[in-house]
């Protein structure tokens, strides 16, 4: 769970990525993504894996990557067994592995470096419905508060004698019920105060709300963003025709 | 006289509940007072404050019979969109009421659902913060803030709207009695500032005595007691009530009947003491 | 920035202590250090000659129950009663033992009639009481409370005042953290004052309530009667308990 957090919850940051308009970090992971699909051997890939590195220390959050990329490896390791019990080959039992580590470490990039309020400005970007982005941002505002819940509801059940650590599989997941249930019907009765909550501030009044802080993107944005594409363009060029595949 | 708050034989039944949840409350409140709302656990207050403000019948529906009306207004008859910008609602657990990751976002909530252009909102989260002190926690999220801060910044959304009237829910029960001292202080601040109605529902009665015009006890869904705060406290029937009545106040009524103190207004530690000693001495 | 610093506390058997300070003083995060939720960074914490680094909390909280603030975060089970035995089959109490002490618990906070009861369905002061039933159906030597007050009436507290009572004299420790100043001072509990992670201040309440600059220093309330007693220029040794002490001792002074 821990692990979990570190990938990909939103801490406050003052690189010049995290100052980066939104829309193009969110350019920059989705171009990261795509590169990791287009890649057919392990030496590119490695050198994907490289260039999200050398972001992530501009970013100033290399060590959450670092840790992210080891956790997400032993994860891979899984399938990198299962890929090789049914291809029979190293290379691209690696690969595949090594692909998923690219996929996670770049979505996460995204999602640590850009706030909610960020999030929500992208998600208004592509039009979607105000509920549903209304919806969203208030999930992820309270996703703190949900875990500091979670761990308040398990320091009571400990003190009432339920052990955590103790047990078969069978049980332990049976220890999750006590856990579990409070959290979800905590989570109910905040949705309820919430509901209030928006009702009494006039939620819904007007068809198009107005919004108090605006995003434009400034001229270093538009410049990151053609350079991403740019460079994604001479990568994809290059797999394809100045390298052509040594594997597969 | 003008009554910013009118409730007239309001009675009110959840659908499933056999039993009114309110029933013929009247209350009349002039503007600029702040009336103390109490009563045991379960006595109706939180049906009574959300059919002052719309809540109930615009969320909540049920059997409804009476009128409220707020600032000449019907609660009844009008949108929850007005009703925001007469009443404001400052609820319990200020964590559940913040829904933005920052908190000038989060001030600015209502404006933006009313769709009030950018720069009069700029102004006026503005103004709420500085009303509140709490302008350094422009940026901060909610979760970097301590209880204290989260219920002004709470309180700052809510008084961004410019409601006439503004219900305080139980605002003490989470702070510490110094915070607790410094919220009503505010309150007392607000009311002067900006003439603001204030209904606070409270157990902790000993700190906002000082602020209190009224204190109003309900039970079991009716108005049971009314009058200005030595009334009540004096009264026999507070504590029968739920109504925690201050150690003090206890005394001086103790000591007021023994024939020892002559009659007074509603005196704290200090006063008491003073007025004891001069009747010691005699 | 350390949450506690140098702290060390010894509590004896049927002792009662108020624990005070201001929200953020380390109280609730010294109660969590004594079932071994926390384990401490240097020091030990010992219970009943456990250490709380060796023992699982699930076998510390045999001996110290703990009341957290917010019910809602352990209520979980279908019926009032299975809420109850919930902790006794957890230490293994035998099913006999186990309906006996739900029926004793029920009883003795009135909850009989919401045995077969979901306990999401119950008020506010219900699931306090519940809760704190639930930690004495399995009769622990130490009780620590976590602001019980909060959100009570005067009826409620009263009731908890009496169940403090009832826990102190049958020999039971009790450890009350609360900002409720007043609803301690009539217990006249021995206070433990902390401040920024530290204890401040360590005594009995009659003589340390009338520390003001500690308290202040603290953002501790001063209780209404100790203020009143130290105001009055002709007063006796100690500070009231109670209106009802000092309304007695107003009549002597009369006369």
């Amino acid at each position: 769970m821990m692990w979990l957090s570190g990938g990909f919850i939103f801490r406050r940051g003052t690189s010049v990525y995290h100052r980066l308009d939104p829309r193009v970090k969110l350019l920059i992971s989705v171009l990261m993504f795509a590169t990791t699909l287009l890649v057919r051997s392990i030496y590119e890939l490695s050198g994907v894996l490289a260039f999200m590195i050398v972001v992530a220390a501009v970013a100033m959050v290399l060590k959450r990557v670092a840790r992210t990329m080891l956790f997400t490896a032993g994860f891979s390791v899984f399938i990198f067994v299962l890929n090789f019990i049914f291809t029979r080959n190293l290379d691209t039992s690696l690969l595949y592995a090594s692909r998923f580590v690219a996929i996670v470490v770049s979505t996460s990039l995204f999602f640590i470096t850009t706030s909610p309020d960020e999030l929500e400005q992208v998600m208004k970007t592509f039009r979607l419905p105000r509920d549903v982005v209304f919806a969203f941002v208030t999930a992820v505002r309270f996703i703190p508060v949900m875990f500091l819940d979670t761990i308040q509801i398990m320091d009571a059940q400990k003190s009432r004698g339920l052990e955590l650590e103790k047990g078969n599989v069978l049980k332990r997941v049976r220890n999750m019920i006590p856990i579990l249930i409070p959290l979800v019907v905590n989570s109910v009765v905040r949705s309820g105060e919430l509901a209030e909550a928006m009702e009494s501030r006039a939620y819904g009044a007007v068809p198009k709300p107005t919004s108090l802080v605006e995003y434009r993107a400034r001229a270093t944005d538009k410049v990151v963003a053609l350079a991403a594409a740019f460079l994604f363009a001479l990568t994809a060029y290059s797999f394809y025709f100045v390298f052509p595949a040594r594997i597969l | 006289m003008a009554y910013i708050l009118e409730i007239a034989g309001l009675g009110f039944r959840y659908p499933e509940s056999p039993k009114k949840a309110v029933s013929d409350f009247d209350l009349s409140v002039p503007e600029e007072e702040i009336v103390v709302l109490a009563g045991p656990s379960g006595c109706g207050k939180s049906t009574l404050l959300r059919a002052v403000n719309g809540l109930i019948p615009h969320m909540y529906t049920g059997d409804y019979s009476g009128h409220v009306r707020v600032g000449g207004m019907d609660v009844k008859e009008s949108t929850m969109r007005d009703l925001a910008q007469k009443v404001g609602f400052l609820f319990q657990n200020p964590e559940n009421q913040i829904f933005m990751f920052t908190v000038e976002r989060d001030i600015a909530f209502g404006l933006e659902n009313l769709g009030i252009p950018r720069e009069e909102m700029r102004g006026r989260v503005d103004e709420a913060m500085r009303l509140l002190e709490i302008g350094e926690l422009a940026l901060r999220a909610p979760h970097e803030l301590s209880d204290g801060q989260k219920q002004r910044v709470a309180l700052a959304g809510v008084l961004a709207m410019k409601p006439r009237l503004v219900i305080l829910d139980e605002p003490t029960s989470l702070l510490d009695p110094k915070t607790a001292a410094e919220l009503v202080d505010l309150v007392g601040r607000l009311r002067k500032e900006l003439g603001t109605t204030f209904v606070v529902v409270e157990h902790r009665l000993d700190l906002l005595v000082k602020v209190a015009d009224r204190i109003v006890v309900m039970n079991d869904g009716r108005k049971v007691l009314e009058g200005a705060p030595k009334e009540v406290l004096f009264g026999d029937e507070a504590e029968a009530y739920g109504v925690t009545v201050p150690a003090v106040t206890k005394l001086q009524k103790m000591l007021a009947s023994d024939g020892v103190l002559p009659p007074a207004g509603l005196l704290g530690p200090a006063e008491l003491a003073h007025a004891v000693e001069g009747n010691l001495r005699r | 920035m350390k949450a506690l610093d140098g702290v060390s506390l010894k509590i004896g058997s049927a002792e009662t202590v108020a624990i005070v300070g201001e929200n953020g003083a380390g109280k609730t995060t010294l109660v969590k250090h004594v079932t071994g939720l926390l384990k401490p960074g240097t020091g030990d914490v010992t219970v009943d000659g456990q250490n709380t680094r060796t023992t699982s909390t699930a076998q510390l909280s045999r001996k110290v129950g703990v009341a957290f603030q917010n019910p809602d975060h352990q209520l979980f089970s279908e019926s009032v009663e299975e809420e109850m035995s919930f902790a006794l089959r957890n230490f293994g109490f035998a099913p006999e033992l186990v309906e006996q002490r739900v029926r004793w618990g029920l009883e003795l906070f009135g909850l009989e009639e919401y045995r077969k009861s979901s306990p999401l369905v119950l008020s506010g002061g219900e699931k306090k009481r519940l809760t704190l039933a639930c930690i004495l159906a399995w009769d622990p030597e130490v009780v620590i409370l976590d602001e019980p007050t909060v959100g009570q009436d005067s009826i409620q507290k009263e009731k908890l005042a009496g169940t403090i009572r009832m826990l102190t004299s049958s020999g039971k420790t009790v450890v009350v953290v609360s900002h409720d100043i007043e609803f301690l001072w009539p217990m006249q509990p021995r206070v433990v004052v902390m401040k920024a992670g530290r204890v401040v201040g360590d005594g009995r309440a009659r003589e340390l309530m009338q520390d003001k600059r500690l308290l202040d220093s603290a953002r501790v309330a001063q209780p209404q009667l100790v203020e009143f007693f130290q105001r009055l220029g002709e007063r006796p040794e100690a500070p009231f308990a109670d209106p009802l002490e000092a309304r007695r001792w107003v009549e002597e002074t009369r006369r």
